[in-house]
């Protein structure tokens, strides 16, 4: 069986905590990543998954408690950053999937995946090399440059996958990542998110309804009413 | 019927803050449109009752003004009615899903783009009401003009107040057919659309024709031929330019994409994308510019022109007429630029709404908003300064023989020219500065 408190925990939550006016969307969440770890955060709907990841990401500012990122410049407290140190944040040691993709649709998907590093001031050359070279990681080659209006559902997301690989991140988020799409297509972006995280040394948050989703990360949270409910350490998978 | 009345009560009362800010736009646009629109009838329907020798130059120069600012207006009424079919399509592809029948959506979209324009023009009628006293202010033919000759009268408001609603209407049924044809509203981009060849030869071919018919101008010296053959040559150059500027637009974005590099890389390429993903869009945005800028090259020559005549010994009948040759082009100008930052505000302001999710995602990813504001700008500045930079330089070329003229015994003008050209790039600049507040809100409202 595998430990999750083995490997120096990436991220460290304690007892967050958030309310939107009179609901609590959550009640004091502590827990631990560890590098190259991917973690599912289930729950009914409502139950504060999405408020959890925006406090671990930094996307918004919890009520109370605290979040600590391990960085490669030593720790860095993610909750008393201001908006700018926030945004900074999440550029360079954080990748996002988002349930719809969300790709620019007037750039290429070359220049999609590129963003990240031009908005950090990476050279356009070195920046569209790196992103050309995720793209093939992605199984996407050739696809370079077209719009993402001409990519279907499943390659959207890969290319929104590989978008969110560029920078090397220490931890990448995804909010149901699948959720739009059909099963087969959800499984082989579920292995590509897999393979250029946790097969890269950087650790995975998503977010998810889907049990083979689950099924497939090393540790379960189950969320309820703004809590950690259920936790469950799936058998390590082969490394 | 009935049902179709309460769901639109409903959801135009249900509204969240962003949604408010949808209602409100579509309205504030009629609301320009309408106030602007009356005011220029107004002001030109007064030259229609004057007497005299003069009366049929006065009426000339009033339907030459009119014609001018008939294209920025129109732009503007168009931009309003495509922002209400935007807040619009949300509703209805969700009401499709749920499986509401065909004409109960019909009913509902005609209603609400008829209630929003409705409301949008009765707040012009109010704007009208104000601007008159100001407008009546101006002097004409040595009198102060007064609010009573700009008021347009009750039924010439209420004709033009039904045109614009009707306007709103139909344009709701016409976009109402990409609604109910893809009920889940999905909005697949193309690629950029290749713009032909044929139209830089249309180009060529029409302002050599321009020229002609400029040049043809100079042999018959009565002022009122003059202004019939700048209204021809100005209508021309109009639809030429209108076939011609998307495709430059196209040209120079593409440049711009292959070069976006050093500072603000994101945003240079995110702009010029913008405007290569839609050159026809980005045209339409500043094509009021194009308008304005021609209008200022000619108004600018006009001007100076009309100095050099006055230097031959004039009469006082002259020295008033030249006056109010200078009122009259420089009203036309405030207000085609008026209308222009209004078209631009109102463009912005939907773009940003209706791109809540996807500035929301760049957010996220730790895109900071003022990159978002640059390349918003940018996307909107660049064709501007080619829009205008072009069609003043067109303007210019058409009336070559004036133009040199000027340039001899008035140089003084073409500065007028130039802060002209400024002030309008001013305006422009200043109403997407006054959309960013909104990028911001949206943004954190998410
Ligand atoms: N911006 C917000 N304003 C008000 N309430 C919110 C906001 N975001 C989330 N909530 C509420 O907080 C609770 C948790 O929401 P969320 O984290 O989105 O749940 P989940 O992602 O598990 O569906 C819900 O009750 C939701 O209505
Ligand atoms: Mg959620």
């Amino acid at each position: 069986m595998h430990s999750t408190v083995a490997a120096p925990p990436v991220l460290t939550a304690v007892a967050v905590a958030k309310s939107y006016g009179p609901t609590v969307a959550l009640a004091g969440v502590s827990l631990q990543i560890a590098a190259a770890e991917s973690v599912a955060v289930m729950g009914a709907s409502g139950s504060g998954k999405t408020t959890l990841l925006h406090c671990l990401a930094g996307i918004i500012e919890p009520d109370a408690g605290a979040v600590t990122l391990a960085g490669p410049q030593g720790a860095l407290r993610v909750d008393t950053l201001g908006p700018e140190g926030r945004s900074r944040l999440r550029r360079q040691h954080y990748g996002f999937v988002f349930q719809q993709g969300l790709l620019l649709p007037e750039l290429t998907a070359l220049e999609n995946v590129a963003l990240p590093l031009l908005l950090d001031g990476v050279d356009r050359h070195r920046a569209e090399a790196e992103a050309a070279h995720w793209l093939a990681q992605l199984g996407l080659t050739g696809m370079e440059e077209r719009r993402p209006g001409q990519l279907s559902g499943g390659q959207h997301q890969r290319v929104a996958v590989a978008r969110a690989q560029v920078g090397s991140p220490s931890v990448v988020f995804a909010d149901e990542p699948t959720g739009a799409l059909d099963s087969r297509t959800s499984e082989q972006v579920v292995t590509a998110l897999l393979q250029t995280t946790t097969g890269a040394g950087r650790s995975l948050v998503v977010v998810t309804h889907d049990q083979r989703v689950a099924a497939v990360c090393d540790r379960v949270l189950e969320l309820s009413d703004g809590l950690i409910v259920n936790e469950h350490v799936n058998r390590r998978r082969a490394a | 019927m009935r049902t179709a009345t309460r769901l639109t009560g409903l959801m135009l009362r249900r509204s969240t803050d962003a949604n408010r800010a949808s209602l409100a736009l579509p309205v504030v646009a009629f609301a320009v449109v309408t106030a602007l629109t009356l005011t220029v009838l107004g002001g030109a329907r007064f030259f229609f009752t004057i007497e005299g020798p003069t009366a049929p130059l006065y009426q000339s120069l009033a339907a030459l003004a009119v014609t001018l600012l008939l294209i920025p207006l129109l732009t503007l009424c168009g931009s309003a009615a495509r922002l209400s079919a935007r807040r619009r399509d949300q509703h209805l592809s969700t009401l499709r899903l749920l499986g509401a029948p065909t004409r109960t959506i019909t009913t509902m979209t005609v209603l609400e783009s008829t209630v929003l324009a409705a409301a949008g023009t009765l707040l012009g009628v109010l704007g009208h009401l104000a601007l008159a006293p100001l407008l009546g202010l101006l002097t004409f033919h040595g009198e102060r003009l007064g609010a009573g000759h700009i008021l347009l009268g009750v039924s010439g408001t209420l004709l033009c107040l039904v045109g614009l609603i009707l306007m709103a209407s139909v344009s709701a049924l016409v976009g109402l057919r990409g609604v109910v044809v893809s009920p889940l509203g999905v909005r697949t981009r193309q690629s950029a659309p290749r713009l032909s060849w044929a139209r830089a030869v249309a180009v060529v071919a029409a302002l050599g024709a321009g020229m002609l018919a400029a040049q043809a101008l100079r042999i018959d010296q009565g002022t009122l031929s003059i202004v019939v053959g700048l209204a021809v040559s100005f209508g021309l150059t109009m639809a030429v330019l209108n076939l011609v500027g998307p495709w430059v637009l196209g040209v120079v974005a593409r440049r711009q994409v292959r070069r976006a590099g050093g500072r603000f890389t994101a945003e240079r390429l995110l702009a010029a994308r913008t405007v290569l993903d839609n050159p026809r869009a980005a045209w339409r945005q500043v094509s009021g510019v194009a308008l304005t800028s021609f209008v200022a090259v000619f108004a600018g020559v006009g001007l100076a022109f009309t100095n050099v005549l006055a230097a031959g010994g004039s009469t006082p009948e002259d020295d008033l007429l030249l006056a109010d040759l200078r009122t009259g082009i420089a009203l036309t100008l405030v207000i085609s630029f008026v209308t222009v930052a209004a078209s631009v505000a109102v463009n912005q302001g939907a773009d940003i709404l209706e791109r809540r999710e996807l500035f929301t995602s760049l957010e996220r990813i730790g895109m900071p908003l003022d990159g978002m504001d640059r390349a918003r700008r940018l996307a909107v500045l660049s064709p501007l300064r080619v829009v205008a930079l072009g069609s003043a330089a067109a303007a210019a070329l058409l009336v070559l023989p004036l133009t040199g003229t000027v340039l001899l015994t008035d140089p003084l003008s073409l500065g007028t020219i130039a802060a002209l050209l400024a002030a309008g790039i001013a305006v422009v600049w200043v109403a997407l500065r006054a959309t960013s507040p909104l990028l911001a809100r949206v943004v954190a409202d998410a």
